[in-house]
């Protein structure tokens, strides 16, 4: 059952990215590229936010309006807040803020591609539990990044998740202590989700490499027409769309100015944070913030369990269903000479060379570590002495059974 | 006036053409008797000097067909037979072997009209006069 829904989820996508290439053709199918989106949308995120890192200034009562002075736009009631702010300030803080949307986009497309196809299971369990971890850190990076503003969504998002904390058994204060770096919110607490934001982005880059560490030459640059075309995307939403901070008091001095006039419905930030204040409501960013709207809908317990259930799910998926492991290969040792062709074309770095005894006749062999084999036989193609094989498509096999359709043909 | 008659060889990935759909029971190909499938798990398990068996016992060409390039299901299989067939990978095809005669095709499941269509014109350039070296 399980099987046919994969096979049926191959089948779909492989359709629908068949009418992408009458569009893309299918060298510049992005879809075919979708390992490598995130890790180029990452880059947008990474050089747009060490410009913003430059002014932000991780305070309680500057935060919010170096954020403004980011964006070229006064604060009311600040007197360092005067000055005309950075050039094209607003577009580099649009480029962080849809680039992290399309960094949410692009890791979803990822991984729903690679479950669809079949392509997360067996011997690929490290990139795909890597990749659920990346998953998580790519939404912790994003949260965290909204709490950096600090206004008054920014305050609801911190209670929320002392609330959801609060719930956790033993522990629950501590974490909850943890968050905000003390017994209240402080100075420190900015300074801490700083480190949040940044030390996530960093730990992101670590992750990459686990998730890559089982591939050989993995693809981390899409075609340049698909560069292109996202960079594109990305630079027309933060022209058109730049994000900035509305409040009402803004909008009645500058709202002759039709930028941000214009802006005030979309991607208006709230007002500062008030600490003690909530906001009933917050405005939602469909990628991020799903949890604290499962926390306002259905409650931090059901919040924990669907959180919780479906990153276990996730984790476990390589593992079921398991498939049948009898072709793995196997190296013929008289035959090696140790040339490392079969070592140099595994996919997957299941075939390593280690040293021969002293005074045999080739210095290397070459060594299968079955777990990691996906009995493609790529190293098959790739020896030239016939020393490794599939022990159930043999190359005499298949020579064989080339002979006699040829014959049959003849 | 039909097209002469031709013994063609292609080793083909199981998983880039519905090969169970497009045989019969002697691995010959429903819409083309000429030709014979020898399916493998992924084009990059193919070796040159395979293709060169093929011709060198009488096929009058060969081919092998993988997954779209971008989309192996083993990432890379297809890319390693492109490479080793255009001579930039070990091991290399042969220089002496007729390059007319030995075809490369790359497509998805889904591609089974566009495949057969490409094998056509395959046969057909058959007969074309060998290219010139430079």
């Amino acid at each position: 059952m399980y099987r046919k829904f994969l096979r049926l989820t191959k089948s779909l996508t492989v359709s629908f990215e068949k009418l992408v290439n009458f569009v893309t053709t299918q060298e510049h199918n992005p879809l075919y590229f979708h390992g490598a989106l995130p890790l180029y949308t990452f880059w947008f995120l990474i050089f747009s936010g060490i410009l913003l890192w430059m002014y932000y200034i991780p305070t309680l009562d500057r935060a919010w309006s170096s954020v403004n002075y980011i964006s070229a736009l006064p604060t009311p009631g600040d007197p360092i807040n005067l000055a005309a702010g950075i050039p094209y300030g607003a577009v580099v803080r649009g480029i962080h803020r849809w680039g992290a949307a399309a960094m949410m986009i692009v890791t979803l497309l990822h991984m729903f591609r690679v479950y669809f196809t079949d392509r997360h299971r067996a011997w690929r369990w490290l990139p795909w539990v890597t990749g659920v971890g990346l998953l998580v850190f790519v939404l912790f990076v994003g949260l965290s990044g909204y709490l950096l503003v600090w206004d008054a969504r920014a305050y609801y998002i911190v209670v929320a998740t002392q609330h959801l904390f609060d719930g956790v058994p033993v522990i629950g204060a501590a974490l909850s202590s943890f968050l905000v770096g003390g017994e209240g919110i402080t100075d420190y607490t900015l300074t801490r989700f700083l480190f949040f934001h940044v030390g996530g982005a960093v730990a992101i880059f670590f992750l990459v490499w686990m998730h890559f560490i089982r591939l050989k030459e993995p693809v981390v640059t899409p075609s340049r027409a698909t560069n292109f075309l996202l960079l594109g995307f990305i630079l027309l939403a933060a022209g058109t769309l730049p994000a900035i901070n509305i409040t009402h008091e803004l909008l009645a001095k500058y709202g002759h100015d039709p930028r941000i006039a214009a802006q005030a419905a979309y991607i208006a930030s709230d007002a500062p944070a008030q600490i003690g204040t909530l906001v009933e409501t917050i405005r939602y960013d469909a990628w991020y913030m799903f949890p604290y709207w499962l926390i306002q809908n259905v409650g931090t317990t059901w919040t924990w369990l669907i959180l919780g259930g479906s990153t276990l799910l996730l984790c476990v998926a390589p593992f079921y269903p398991k498939d049948r492991r009898a072709n793995i290969a196997e190296v013929v040792e008289a035959k090696c000479t140790g040339c490392t062709f079969c070592s140099l074309d595994c996919p997957f770095e299941a075939i390593t060379m280690v040293d021969r005894a002293p005074g045999s006749k080739f210095k290397q062999i070459a060594v299968v570590q079955a777990a990691r084999c996906s009995e493609c036989g790529i190293c098959v193609g790739a020896c030239p002495f016939q020393a490794i094989e599939l022990p159930e498509l043999h190359s005499k096999t298949l020579e064989a059974d080339l002979l006699a359709l040829v014959k049959k043909g003849a | 006036m039909s097209d002469p008659k031709r013994t063609v060889i292609g080793f083909v990935c199981e998983r880039s053409l519905p090969v169970e759909r497009m045989l019969d029971e002697h691995k010959t190909l429903l819409d083309d008797p000429d030709t014979k499938f020898v399916v493998v798990p992924c084009s990059g398990m193919v070796k040159p000097t395979l293709l060169e068996a093929a011709l060198a016992n009488g096929a009058d060409a060969t081919f092998v067909c993988g997954c779209a390039i971008g989309d192996c299901h083993y990432r890379t299989g297809n890319l390693m037979i492109r490479e080793r067939l255009e001579g930039k990978r070990n091991p290399k095809l042969r220089k002496t072997t007729d390059r007319r005669k030995v075809g490369m095709f790359f497509v998805t499941m889904k591609d089974r009209v566009a495949f057969l269509e490409a094998l056509a014109a395959f046969k057909a350039g058959l007969d074309a006069p060998p290219a010139q070296e430079d």
